[in-house]
């Protein structure tokens, strides 16, 4: 429970505390800062015992930083690692969902024919879930907010069943007006897509710095752009989905979600039922990238379905429902103003920017970005959030700052046109050496770094010399850049057990998920490394919040830099006990011991017995280690910094653009894994190159449908598409951070993508593109208004 | 009906609407074969159906009497993995995982019909096996790397 007044500010950040005496005892819980996709909370954390030394860059380690394989990498290629579409249980039905056909109006439906039909055990309409909310509006809502919203759900034995069900049940609309775009829901008389109206109300949201007015005043240059971003879709290939059951009380719902504890919190609370009775349980993950934050419209379809009919139940999307009902990167309308000095130097930011946020979902903002990445004294952003009659938007990878940086960057590199200064140039001579929008140090900033080796490697410099080697005479080659910064921090809480079997195996116990990412084998590198135990030896155990202790939800790039460092400090624990066991074994002092690769050693002797010895001579005694979470250090900003260099080829007789190569240097402090972060790495960089080129959800304004709710009209890049990716990362640990040294990754390479492949196309064409994604017909319009 | 899947013989009832995927995941418990759209646009469900890759959500379960259906399954256990499956893992050409059945299929049948392709070929091949992590770069390096490990197998 929170306490009701908030504590006193942390008593320490990271650094060693001093020992406490009993009337000089530190408060045991205090508050500490976390950035969470771009937004920043104040958590309780509650002050480890154990703070380790920090793993500074001259640290020995052996297993943490080395390329070992992705840990359930068999489990993957075989076949056999158990998503949450595969988890059938005995006796279970299938849920097939009746959507709305109209983006406003009133359904009402008739399921007697449905009922009728062979296999079908019963339906769940909008009386069996009244009082059930998600994002501000009561499930299978009868009032129709936007095409595609759930009407009705029809459970049957078999999933085709429930399919040949729900296209039996008849719904009327009773049609009314709809406001599905910018224009409509803005217009004179616009029909009210939410009751308090069309515009947020926490709209216009300014935060500004400075004075931009005198800034602009002292600008010897400036310049005005209007950039527009689309809705993009997650499009992960798990669709949303759950399965749900009952025992007496008790729920237990396997869902394909990023936060087990969350979606349990969701849970309980919709059906009025105590933490402790529903266990919320995910293994493998087909993809989240922001979409999967909590329990979805599925898992409480599945648990009131299950309810009711008294089996198990399996509801999840498909295609069609991912691509209209699971969130969305929200649109932007970006008017951008900058004014500099004729030597670069910045004197004013302005952005004044529009976002359709769908029916809700939470306003991140393209905003954020314009305040963090430059250096500049004044800088001024206004964010009025739109509501129209399409599904609520939810977080996508770097929610707000990959939208932003499309703005940002691309004004910026019109700016270093416009003076005639090389893009990168511009950059250095705005580098901002603390964060200026809160009015505190980095932890660490390696942003120069990234732009010396990125522009090395991509050759930069010697560009010029390339422009004319391209395959044909309609075929244009150009080059560009852009920068990012996310905060990739992470912070409290995290908690997590290490635990030695009786034959020296290591299991990692901790409630966090595993995407797809990697941390499920991070994770167990931290442990193996700290506790001296073979790799092969240790397996992390994630994804049930009834065995596991909490660790959040896993968004915004934080779960390393989270839960890594209470996995250290549980595992430096059980090792501590380990030695005190061993030491009388090897007849030796604790200190004298180091363990590595499975053995222990005392220093300066011969003797040696490994783990597995020492663990079986204890028999049953089990060795364990708690380990929490620290609080972060105070007054700091902890980012995650990255610059990226594309190439393209433009043809400018059909609009196409092909981008051949992408140099991606970043800043994420320590990486345990380098294969897995570089895998990470390229995957943003795909959907950074998809959200530029292709992807983009297409409306019938008219009609307030979906023109393409599937893969193959929403187009995602594809193997063809895949340009040379050289992507790496500089720098080394950030040891105020946190102790294990290591940042968020996952989601700063999707942002500077866009601007930096938009640059590249002007550069080839000689003409700004002012709008994304770059189709061909996008393209031929900018190279004919440039004549 | 009879259904051959990785070799082994299943008598099945089976209606004439269901499809291949419907049956191998739902009633012969083969849950490797992904479902990721339902309607032949993502390639992850693909299998071999005499050899020839096959998206198993597309085909009638019924329209497969006689043939030999393979899936990711039979393809190597994890004592004996297939060369594509381990040069997957050697490349790390999987995130999720949840595309990554689909993909091994699919190259599979590739080779099987190009055993030493080019970059072009494998990009080409399988531009209709969608990844939404992004192991593009990984996968086709994997394809490559396996293409001559099994030639160097073959020759050996
Ligand atoms: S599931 Fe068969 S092609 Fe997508
Ligand atoms: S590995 Fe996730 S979709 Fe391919």
């Amino acid at each position: 429970m929170a306490p009701r007044k908030r504590p006193p500010a942390p008593a320490r950040g990271a650094s060693a505390p001093p020992a406490p005496t009993e009337a000089h005892r530190p408060p045991r819980f205090v508050a500490t800062k976390v950035e969470i996709e771009g937004r920043e909370e104040t958590k309780i954390v509650e002050l480890p015992d154990r703070n380790p030394q920090p793993w500074d860059d001259a640290a020995e380690l052996h297993v943490v930083g080395a390329r070992v394989p992705r840990m359930d990498a068999v489990e993957k290629v075989t076949g056999g690692a158990r998503y949450t579409a595969d988890v059938l249980r005995p006796g279970m039905l299938w849920a097939a969902v009746v959507r709305a056909p109209a983006a406003a109006g009133r359904a009402t439906l008739d399921v007697s024919a449905a009922l009728a039909r062979p296999g079908v055990r019963g339906v769940l309409t909008l009386d069996d879930v009244r009082g059930i909310r998600l994002d501000g509006m009561q499930l299978l809502d009868d009032a129709i907010h936007y095409a595609g919203q759930p009407l009705c759900v029809v459970c049957a034995d078999h999933y085709a069943l429930a399919r040949a069900g729900a296209a039996a049940v008849r719904v009327t609309v009773e049609p009314a007006p709809h406001a599905v775009n910018l224009e409509q829901a803005l217009a004179d008389g616009a029909p009210r897509v939410r009751s308090r109206g069309n515009v947020s109300p926490r709209s216009p949201r300014l935060i500004q710095r400075g004075d931009v007015d005198a800034g602009l005043h002292d600008a010897e240059v400036t310049i005005t752009r209007e950039y527009r971003t689309p809705v993009a879709l997650h499009s992960a290939l798990e669709p949303h989905g759950a399965v749900a059951e009952w025992e007496g009380g008790r729920l237990s719902v396997w869902e394909s979600t990023q936060g087990i504890f969350n979606t349990r919190s969701d849970l309980a609370k919709a059906l009025g039922l105590g933490l402790s009775n529903v266990r919320v349980m995910k293994d493998y993950m087909g993809g989240g990238f922001g979409a999967k934050n909590g329990a979805s419209a599925a898992a409480y379809l599945a648990a009131v379905a299950a309810r009711k009919l008294g089996r198990p139940v399996r509801c999840a999307w498909d295609r069609e429902g991912e691509q209209t009902d699971a969130g969305n990167r929200s649109a932007t309308v970006q008017r951008v103003t900058l004014g500099a000095k004729r030597d670069g130097t910045l004197t004013a930011i302005v952005l004044d920017a529009t976002i359709p946020l769908g029916m809700g979902g939470w306003e991140a903002g393209p905003g954020r970005i314009y305040h963090e990445l430059h250096a500049c004294p004044n800088v001024r952003t206004s964010e009025t959030f739109v509501y129209t009659n399409t599904g609520p938007m939810a977080s996508f990878r770097a929610p707000g700052h990959t939208e932003g940086a499309f703005g940002l960057e691309s004004a910026l590199n019109a700016l270093a046109g416009e003076l005639g200064l090389d893009p990168l140039e511009l950059r250095r001579r705005n580098y901002a050496t603390a964060d200026q929008s809160r009015d505190r140090r980095y932890s660490a900033k390696r942003l120069d770094e990234c732009y010396r080796r990125g522009a090395e490697r991509f050759g930069w410099h010697d560009r010029a010399a390339r422009r004319a080697t391209t395959s044909a005479t309609h075929v244009r080659r150009g080059f560009g850049m852009a920068a990012c910064v996310w905060g990739g921090g992470g912070g409290p809480p995290a908690y997590a057990t290490v635990r030695l079997n009786r034959d020296g195996t290591a299991d990692v116990l901790t409630g966090a998920q595993d995407l797809g990412t990697g941390s499920r084998t991070v994770l167990a590198q931290i442990a193996a490394e700290t506790l001296g135990a073979k790799l092969a030896d240790v397996r992390t155990v994630l994804g049930d919040t009834e065995r596991l202790p909490f660790a959040s939800n896993s968004w915004g790039s934080i779960t390393t830099a989270s839960v890594g460092p209470a996995v250290r400090a549980a595992a430096e624990e059980a090792r501590d006990r380990l030695f005190e066991a061993a030491a009388a074994m090897l007849d030796a002092g604790v200190t004298e011991l180091s363990s590595r690769d499975g053995v222990i050693s005392v220093r300066g002797s011969e003797r040696t017995m490994t783990i597995g010895e020492a663990c079986n001579r204890l028999g049953d005694v089990m060795i364990m280690g708690q380990g929490s979470r620290g609080p972060n250090p105070e007054q700091t900003t902890i980012p995650a910094f990255g610059a990226h260099f594309a190439e393209v080829e433009v043809d400018v007789e059909t609009g196409r653009v092909r981008v051949v190569r992408i140099v991606a240097a970043h800043d994420s402090g320590r990486i345990i894994n380098p294969t897995l972060a570089e895998s990470q790495l390229e995957g943003a960089v795909l959907q950074g190159l998809g959200y530029a080129l292709f992807e983009e959800r297409v409306l019938d304004a008219r009609l307030g449908l979906p023109m393409n709710p599937t893969l193959h009209d929403y187009k995602v890049p594809t193997m063809a598409d895949a340009p040379a990716i050289e992507g790496f990362f500089v720098g080394g640990a950030d040891t105020v951070a946190n102790h294990t040294g290591a940042k968020g990754l996952a989601e700063p390479p999707i942002i500077p993508v866009a601007p930096a492949i938009a640059a590249a196309v002007a550069d080839a064409i000689g003409a700004e593109m002012p709008e994304i994604p770059m189709t061909p017909w996008r393209v031929l319009a900018e190279l004919k208004t440039a004549g | 009906m009879r259904l051959t899947v990785n070799g082994q013989p299943y008598d099945l009832a089976i209606a004439g609407h269901e499809s291949l995927v419907a049956i191998l995941r739902g009633r012969l418990g083969l849950t490797g074969t992904k479902v990721a759209c339902g309607r032949g646009e993502c390639g992850a469900c693909t299998v071999l159906i005499d050899g020839k890759p096959a998206y198993a959500c597309l085909t009638l379960a019924a329209a497969c009497e006689g043939a030999a259906v393979s899936t990711i399954e039979g393809l190597g256990a994890a004592e004996r993995l297939h060369a594509l499956q381990q040069a997957f893992i050697a490349h790390d050409a999987l995130q999720c995982g949840f595309c990554t059945p689909g993909q091994i299929m699919a190259a599979a049948a590739l080779l099987a019909q190009t055993p030493r392709p080019t970059e072009a070929e494998v990009r080409h091949g399988m531009s209709g096996n969608l990844c939404r992590c992004g192991a593009y770069p990984k996968i086709v390096r994997a394809v490559l790397d396996a293409a001559q490990r099994l030639e160097a197998a073959r020759g050996a």
